[in-house]
């Protein structure tokens, strides 16, 4: 065993705040790609909406004549949906597998500032959350104007390609948050359970009779998700641009509240 | 250095940890021994800024823990060799941390080989014995090269000759100037690792001396003597300025004569006797005696425990 002498002077230089902020991504990224259930989660979240999109269509394709055509747009939406619980356990586990194993004990005594692991782990899951996500929605797409034919929509008629965008969107929108219960909840089955609460049970309020459904519902993260990705968006909840600062406000409460409590519990 | 400074921490209405002082220095192995219970592992947190104290101050070199840039190349720390996420290739788990702190890969697999876990580097862990998990959470301990370290309970789950590794492993990093840490509720094992020790009991210090010193303070010495004729021995043996201790059993326990001395007073009063043996206690006992009123959770004595 060869242990070497410690050097009389252990002053350790302090590099940059962009090199320890890099060397935590670092981190964050090996530990992201170094686990199973991210491929897992990942190949649930890319084939299930894309495979569904395509069966939605084909439905749309067929619906009897003399009913009002359906938005073209409603099939990579609707599909997505089975997306978001995917995606959205891949940012619960980010925090939860840390704390339910203890490791989120070592990682902290090698990064006693929490809130750079709070922000490292956020960047990777989201940056992966939103390729996944423009992935996803830019394939259904082709992939459902491909079986509706002349029902379809083209990518250049004003509106489609920002709405197809919004899809992808919500996938990053849903991990943030999912990453965020994590934190608070630190454990896995709480922050799933919650994560599926907090995101299906307030679309469940937009079906409450007028005007309740669009006051309730409009608030909800699926709800403005919709509104902002639908080519004719409802009347009855906000604008499309009100939504989008709805479904963006969602992550940004419950990280700023993830934020706000790593620093205050014990490990 | 590592400083602990009237420290407190509390768990709701549970005082863990109650106004502990203590200094660990460099250079030596320092044994942080208390029953279980006793506010070790807690102490241990505290010190890597893990739990907040209720009051009071642990320092590492003059530094809140939460203030250290880079903090692996400072203190090295294995606290839970189980904290792992058994997915994870030991590789890529020591790899994640290394990234943290800005260590590179060729220290990563330095570790691992030193720590004898380069040829299971590329397994998951989940498939791991106690005694892999603790010599991985040891190179992760070392990546840094850290001139102090931290091991809680680090010998528990290692078979004989990894206890033996690991004592060697102390002796070297504190011969190289290092300031080491490490906690037992084996005193046996401590005796044969520390060169100080810091004894606590129920959060509190109870003694902070060298292994050495504390073996010499508490050193009992008596010689055990059994005789058909104890009583009137006994009263020969307190004749001649020797202390006489009946034991439950009938033994004398004699202290003030040696045994040579207690052998040669029995053979000239024609006293047969069918034990003479000088005993000392061990340091084992030297900790009982220590910790004896602070230990949390008791077991009934054996001749307590009521019969069938």
């Amino acid at each position: 065993m060869t242990v070497t002498e410690v050097p009389a002077d252990q002053a350790v230089a302090v590099p940059p705040l962009a090199v320890r902020a890099r060397d935590v991504l670092a981190c964050e990224w090996t530990k992201f790609w170094s686990v199973r259930s991210t491929y897992w989660t990942l190949l649930i979240a890319v084939v299930t909406p894309i495979g569904l999109s395509a069966i939605v269509a084909a439905a749309l394709a067929h619906q009897p004549a003399g009913q009002p055509p359906a938005d073209p747009l409603l099939p990579g939406f609707a599909s997505l949906e089975y997306a978001v619980l995917a995606i959205g356990v891949l940012g619960v586990l980010a925090f939860s597998t840390e704390y339910s194993t203890g490791l989120i004990r070592t990682t902290f005594a090698a990064v006693p500032r929490r809130r750079a692991v709070l922000a490292a782990k956020a960047t990777v899951t989201g940056a992966v959350a939103l390729v996944t996500g423009e992935l996803v929605a830019f394939i259904s797409f082709f992939v459902v104007q491909a079986v509706l034919g002349h029902l379809g929509v083209s990518l250049s008629r004003p509106g489609v390609p920002g709405a197809v965008l919004a899809d992808g969107i919500i996938l990053f929108v849903v991990a943030m948050f999912g990453l965020a219960l994590g934190s608070i909840i630190r454990h896995t089955a709480g922050g799933i359970a919650a994560l599926v609460a907090l995101i299906f049970l307030p679309a469940v309020l937009g079906l409450l009779p007028a005007p309740w459904g669009g006051r309730a519902g409009r608030f909800a993260l699926l709800d403005a998700a919709h509104q902002v990705t639908a080519l004719h968006p409802a009347t009855n909840l906000f604008t499309p641009a009100l939504s989008l600062l709805v479904l963006l406000a969602w992550p940004a409460v419950a990280l700023l509240v993830a934020a706000l409590m790593i620093t205050r519990r014990d490990a | 250095m590592i400083e602990v400074d009237r420290l407190v921490k509390r768990f709701g209405a549970v005082t863990a940890v109650d106004g502990l002082s203590f200094t660990v220095r460099p250079g030596h192995v320092t044994g942080f021994l208390g029953p279980n219970g006793a506010g070790k592992t807690t102490t241990m947190r505290v010190i890597l800024g893990l739990d907040a104290p209720t009051s009071g101050a642990a320092l590492v070199k003059g530094h809140r823990y939460d203030s250290l840039v880079r903090p692996l190349h400072q203190v090295g720390a294995l606290l839970d060799a189980t904290a792992l996420h058994g997915g994870r290739t030991a590789r890529a788990h020591v790899l994640s941390i290394a990234q943290s702190n800005g260590i590179g890969r060729r220290r990563v697999t330095e570790v691992l080989r030193l720590t004898g876990m380069e040829a299971v580097a590329d397994r998951r862990v989940k498939g791991f014995s106690l005694g892999m998990k603790q010599r991985l959470g040891i190179a992760v301990a070392l990546l840094g090269d850290p001139p102090v370290l931290m091991f809680d309970e680090p010998v528990n789950g290692l078979d004989t000759e990894g206890i033996a590794w690991i004592r060697q492993f102390f002796k070297a990093l504190a011969a190289g100037g290092r300031t080491v840490l490490v906690s037992s509720h084996l005193m046996s094992e401590m005796a044969q690792t520390a060169d100080h020790l810091v004894v606590i009991g129920r959060g509190r210090l109870l003694t902070d001396v060298p292994t050495a010193q504390l073996i010499e303070s508490s050193t009992r010495r008596d010689v055990l003597v059994r005789s058909p004729r104890a009583g009137e021995l006994a009263g020969l043996i307190t004749a001649r300025g020797g202390t006489v201790t009946r034991e439950d059993d009938g033994g004398l326990a004699v202290t003030g004569l040696d045994a040579p001395a207690i052998g040669d007073l029995a053979a000239e009063h024609g006293i047969a006797v069918h034990a003479l043996v000088p005993r000392s206690a061990s340091l084992e006992e030297a900790y009982l005696d220590l910790t004896g009123d602070s230990v949390e959770y008791r077991a009934a004595h054996p001749q307590e425990v009521p019969s069938r």
